[in-house]
């Protein structure tokens, strides 16, 4: 049991280790280039149905991406050119729905509802735990027997 | 009771799904999905975004020096037919306004070739700056998606209205009247501007 | 009789046996009368017949350029090829639901044959039923609003413009949507199974045995039609992307994810009673998004660059859509009481709490893909403002759940049943762990950086090595027969997600893009390759002519990305070339070629793995194939508590005690 368990500390320690080198160690730089694709990615064409303006033709999409490395090129932050844009061609150019107001509910929801369902697990569970100690209430006990006697197996 | 008991925890899991799906359904069937046709950027209002750029005969241009008089800034490309339709319109415009220096145009070129350009003036006749280096990120600018769009700016170096597909004249001169008329009634609102 | 006359007819015929059916086995039904359903045979037969004969003769049509066809005339020409003449008729709406009905027959037709010794059974009558609605549905569509055989009356000298020229390009666009479809449609049987088994109030496990095999396959073919759409997207579109979150590929992605989780759950219903609610409602989801699906991608509602023309059909599935859902919560409400299931689950750290864990992870995932997609409209019809929900909401909302998503698989596969003691967990987790540690090490030395990518190849690793291992112990024991049957073709599909998984996290956190202005012979440098312009040429075909670049990787091989320019269909094309090799992609694609230039305006998307992504749906269909393959085990009949077939693994002692 031991040897198991040094063998699992050293699991944890490599792996932490590793993956905390490659977290920390940059790589290579990342070029302007790069920084206007992946912005590009997340900034939806104004003229065409469901593509960002890194994937389309549109000349729009090729003006925006012009614009994007002239802003990047003068140092703008993200945050600036997704404000410019969003000023110039409207709210839905942005990919990234806005965490404030009433689009706020796309972040939120899925969180709720997630912590509602892993509660929801935890009381089950706390509660089918509970009925292996104390007592069981006579319905469900009824059950049990009653789907025990039918299908013949016992637990 | 059992059984009773058991329907009523069903009913409510299902009373709120079908609450939900009532609601989602409704959604689905009111909505026309023709909304995000495209999207024109409002700058009505704002300083015009500079132009400083050099026309394709060469000549250096700068939107600030055209201060004093309204300028039509539009955006076309030689391809596109409303361009070809309105551009009559352009013609006569500066053919009227721009000898007594009341209004000009420039013309923005999305993305098309020179010769293109040359060819396009040549046959529909026009003169007056064009623009075709660089000229696609002042379409971000002035959040042009789609050609032909005219921003009419005014003598003071604001965007009165920017005008989306083809112009005529007599809209033009709207916008215009519009923005003098303005400028008369209230009287401290001139001075900020004024070059 | 013109091709228009007979269509007409066939699908009139083909409408009147569905709606028959449904008559027959609903008075039959009614009347307890076995002998009507079991007649409802031959109106199976006549539906099958019909929707196979308005197949060919559309095909007929298609081939020999009948122009009197409207479909033809709207969609077929003279010029195009014929393998992609014959894939015309899905290629447009009306074609599409004509495909559809075929399919659906053959299912319906299918699920006779294989239950012919159950005729009288009350359960297969309500399934029949149900199936008889759905078939009945989609005939309808055809006399109705998607009628394919609508007359035209071409001028002399007439010839159509031809499919989408973006739908001929590639041969994938000829085999992705059939087998999207036979995933699709294949969800109708378990659905009508479940609406079997509820309204006989029959909704023990007999359903779920009898209908396991049609959902796996149907699951099956649905992976694979999803993977061969990301294929084609990224060979045909030039965009150097595979999969962007657009609400068509989400529509088809929704009733995979709810698919998942139910193959999954069902075997805690059959091991242990349990989840008989969940289950059900997971099959009715499942159909249901199908249907929500075909409304997305077919009624324009939603922005998509899959632009299918706004189509009539919309309201049509969408009444279809809310009467599904109307119908199945009315019985799971009065079939409450029935569906509360026996049992409890001893222990969260157990396979059926895996299982349970899986379902939730997957449902919401499915929450997730389903309230961005319709998130838009939401906030529309709130306050009337336009807004997008894109690829940053969706990988970041996704991304924790497929993290833990790949740790489940790694765990799960080796917990036993009821529940698990850590001496074991560990003894079984110690290799696959070290796998996953390989893999992070071996990725952090090849100078992958990042901890995302690294903990989703971390992550990969492990769940990888746990299958493998499966497999490996499987097969020592039984030979050949270790690869297959549920959970042994089980395992081989969790490698495959693990390689997909795996590809994507690689080519989306790693993917590189450019655009290159090149002029003959000159060289552009990017991520490490040379690529030399060598100059373009132009070729004249029947239906295009192309304009091809000469594109020099590295001072060898040479690639030629173009364009092409279809006069007929009014639009230009591009046409990609990449170079994959197993680690890297380099796709390339011509923008622009400048007039009055030599240039070429060149997009260069640089990305590792992408190979990895279609041998994963490969291997994904591979496992899929072997899972449906009976396993050396148990009949189906054999009762739900016989020991699985790794119970007498060497290392499995506790698991026989079930």
């Amino acid at each position: 049991m031991t040897r198991r368990l040094l063998s699992w500390v050293a699991v944890a320690t490599i792996g932490v280790a590793a993956l905390l080198y490659g977290a920390i160690d940059e790589g290579a730089p990342r070029t302007d280039a790069d920084r206007a694709y992946e912005m590009a990615k997340t900034i939806g064409c104004p003229v065409c149905r469901g593509q960002s303006v890194a994937e389309s033709d549109a000349t729009v999409a090729k003006s925006i991406r012009a614009s994007i490395a002239i802003w990047i090129d003068e140092g703008r932050s993200d945050a600036f050119i997704r404000s410019a844009l969003v000023d110039r061609f409207g709210e839905a150019v942005d990919y990234t729905p806005s965490a404030s107001g009433v689009t706020a509910l796309v972040w939120i929801l899925p969180v709720v509802g997630g912590a509602g369902a892993i509660a929801g697990l935890f009381l089950v569970f706390r509660r089918w735990s509970d009925e292996d100690d104390l007592e069981a209430s006579v319905e469900d006990r009824a059950a049990v027997e009653a789907a025990r006697a039918a299908v013949g197996r016992d637990g | 009771m059992t059984s009773e008991s058991t329907s009523h925890r069903t009913l409510w899991i299902v009373a709120p799904v079908a609450i939900v799906m009532v609601l989602f359904l409704v959604l689905l069937a009111t909505r026309d999905g023709g909304g995000t046709g495209f999207i024109s950027g409002d700058i009505d209002g704002q300083l015009a975004p500079p132009i400083v750029r050099t026309t394709i005969d060469g000549e250096p241009f700068d939107l600030d020096e055209l201060r004093g008089s309204f300028v039509v800034v539009n955006f076309f490309q030689t391809s596109c037919i409303p361009c070809r339709q309105e551009h009559p319109e352009l013609v006569a415009f500066q053919e009227q306004y721009a000898p007594t220096g009341v209004g000009s145009v420039v013309s923005i070129v999305f993305d098309d070739t020179e010769a293109n350009i040359r060819a396009f003036f040549d046959e529909f006749g026009g003169d007056w700056p064009i623009i075709a280096e660089d000229s696609l990120p002042i379409a971000v600018d002035y959040g042009v998606p789609l050609v032909p769009e005219s921003a009419i700016v005014a003598p003071n170096g604001i965007v009165i209205r920017k005008l989306i597909g083809g112009v005529r004249k007599s809209d033009i001169e709207a916008v215009m009247a519009s923005w003098l008329a303005e400028q008369e009634q209230p009287v401290g609102t001139q001075s900020e501007s004024s070059p | 009789m013109s091709n228009v006359a007979m269509g007409a007819i066939v699908v009139a015929l083909g409408s009147a046996a569905a709606l028959t059916g449904i008559g027959v086995v609903a008075l039959g039904l009614a009347g307890r009368r076995p002998g009507w359903w079991r007649e409802a045979r031959f109106l199976v037969w006549a539906m099958l017949a019909a929707s196979v004969l308005a197949f060919i003769i559309m095909e007929r049509a298609l081939i020999t350029r009948d122009f009197t066809v409207l479909f033809v005339a709207q969609n077929g020409s003279t010029r195009t090829s014929s393998i992609f003449n014959v894939a015309t008729l899905w290629s447009a709406l009306e074609g599409s639901i004509l495909l559809w009905s075929v399919i659906l027959s053959g299912y319906v037709a299918a699920v006779l044959v294989k239950f012919r010794d159950r005729r009288d059974d009350p359960m297969l009558a309500w399934a029949m039923l149900t199936l008889f609605v759905v078939s009945a549905f989609f005939f309808l569509l055809m006399v109705g609003p998607a009628n394919p055989f609508r007359s035209f009356d071409p001028p002399a000298g007439f010839d159509g413009p031809g499919p989408n020229p973006l739908l001929q390009s590639h041969i994938l666009m000829a085999v992705h949507p059939p087998v999207l479809y036979l995933g699709y449609v294949g969800f109708t049987v378990p659905f009508a199974f479940a609406m079997g088994a509820l309204a006989t109030g029959r909704v023990g496990e007999g359903w779920l045995l009898a209908t396991r095999r049609w959902t796996v396959m149907a699951w099956g073919f649905l992976t694979l039609g999803i993977v061969l759409g990301a294929w084609w997207s990224y060979e045909t579109l030039g965009w150097g992307g595979y999969w962007a979150w657009d609400p068509v590929e989400n529509a088809s992605f929704l009733p995979w994810l709810t698919g998942t989780a139910f193959i999954h759950s069902v075997m805690v219903q059959e091991r242990r009673g349990m989840l008989r609610v969940w289950n059900l409602s997971l099959v009715i989801a499942t159909f249901a998004l199908t249907i929500l699906g075909t409304f997305i991608t077919r009624s324009g509602v939603l922005a998509s660059v899959h632009a299918f023309s706004n189509s009539p059909i919309g309201p049509a599935l969408l009444g279809f859509f809310g009467v599904i859902v109307v119908v199945s919560l009315v019985l799971i409400a009065w079939r409450g009481e029935q569906l509360r299931s026996p049992g409890r689950i001893d222990s969260p750290i157990s396979r059926e709490g895996a299982f349970l864990a899986n379902n939730v992870l997957f449902a919401a995932f499915a929450f997730v893909v389903l309230l961005g997609t319709i998130f838009p409209l939401i906030v529309e019809a709130i306050d009337g403002r336009q807004i997008s929900v894109g690829n940053p909401y969706f990988e970041r909302m996704t991304m924790p759940i497929g993290f833990t998503l790949l740790f489940l698989m790694a765990v799960a596969p080796v917990l036993p049943w009821r529940k698990a003691s850590s001496g074991v967990l560990s003894d079984r987790l110690i290799w696959p762990a070290w796998m996953g540690v390989g893999a992070i090490v071996f990725s952090v030395i090849v100078g992958a950086r990042g901890w995302a990518p690294l903990l989703a190849f971390g992550l990969g690793g492990f769940a990888g090595g746990a299958a493998v291992r499966q497999v490996v112990l499987a097969t020592r024991r039984q030979g050949v027969r270790g690869f297959i049957g549920r959970t042994n073709g089980g395992m081989i599909v969790h490698l495959g997600v693990v390689m997909i998984a795996v590809a994507f996290a690689a080519s989306s956190a790693y993917v590189r893009q450019e655009e290159f202005l090149l002029s003959p012979g000159q060289t552009a440098s990017f991520a490490g390759h040379e690529l030399t312009y060598v100059g373009s040429d132009a070729r004249e075909f029947e239906n295009r002519s192309e304009t091809r670049a000469s594109i020099m990787i590295n001072g060898g091989q040479i690639y030629e990305p173009g364009i092409a320019v279809y006069p007929f269909a009014g639009r230009n094309i591009g046409i990609p070339s990449v170079r994959s090799t197993p680690f890297e992609d380099i796709a390339l694609s011509v923008q622009q070629f400048p007039e009055d230039t030599d240039d070429v305006l060149l997009r260069v998307t640089i990305q590792p793995l992408i190979l990895w992504l279609w041998a994963g749906g490969l291997i994904m269909a591979l496992g899929t194939v072997l899972a449906v393959v009976p396993g050396a085990r148990r009949r189906p009949t054999m009762p739900v508590s016989a020991p699985v077939p790794d119970a007498s693994l060497p290392d499995a002692q506790e698991e026989v005690l079930t």
